[in-house]
């Protein structure tokens, strides 16, 4: 591939790009039911975050980053549908 | 890539072989001139991919369709962040059965490089 025209991303901008992307990975496993369900909690959970986040609050940002890949790999278990896990970490912003 | 240039000094291929029905069929190792001008013998042209790939994006939700032209930029052209990125390109995973990996997709943020690594991919469909 060329160069490219865009900005460098940031190590961390990839992580949390890699992470989504991760996400909706997961998301076409499930059922067609529940896939875009799946996708549009996540695509709302990253937008509220990036919209609410300071971008140089790294600390958190990483803490959220390590906490989004451990409801991954649950996600990614066969036997989770995918929203009761997620809707713990909606419902926990929202208090 | 050793196999097959060892492979390409010993084959001897007739010119008359160079006609279209032979080169469907023919063996995927051929001589490079004939992959030179079809980007892969038995599948996909660029022009097939460029159609499918600028429906793709003019499909996805945030994109006005008419302001899609085959070398827009996703974010500085159509107004995308890098989340919408994201999405247009695993849009475009699923519409040619690949999967880009991690470093290849943080690349793409063009229709114009999307359309260049769809078609120079050997397993797109």
């Amino acid at each position: 591939m060329g160069a490219s025209s865009g900005p460098r991303l940031s190590g961390m901008q990839r992580q949390v790009l890699s992470l989504y992307r991760g996400f909706l990975r997961a998301a076409r496993l499930k059922s067609a039911e529940d896939r875009p369900k799946i996708e549009s909690l996540v695509s709302n959970e990253f937008r509220h975050n990036a919209k609410n986040v300071d971008r140089k609050n790294f600390l958190y940002i990483e803490y959220l980053v390590r906490r989004g890949r451990k409801q991954l790999d649950q996600l990614k278990s066969p036997d989770t549908v995918g929203l009761s896990a997620l809707n713990v970490s909606f419902s926990e912003r929202l208090k | 890539m050793a196999v097959r240039a060892a492979l390409l000094r010993h084959v001897r291929v007739p010119l008359q072989t160079l006609n279209p029905a032979v080169t469907l069929t023919g063996p995927k190792w051929g001589p490079p001139s004939l992959r030179w001008m079809s980007s892969h013998d038995d599948h996909l042209t660029k022009n097939e991919v460029t159609d499918r790939v600028l429906s793709v994006v003019k499909c996805f939700p945030k994109v006005d369709p008419s302001t899609v032209t085959p070398d827009v930029h996703f974010q500085k052209d159509l107004g995308l962040d890098s989340l919408d990125n994201v999405e247009i390109v695993m849009a475009l995973e699923e519409e040619f059965k690949l999967e880009i990996p991690d470093k290849e997709a943080d690349k793409i943020d063009s229709t114009n490089l999307a359309i260049e690594y769809i078609s120079n991919h050997p397993m797109a469909s």
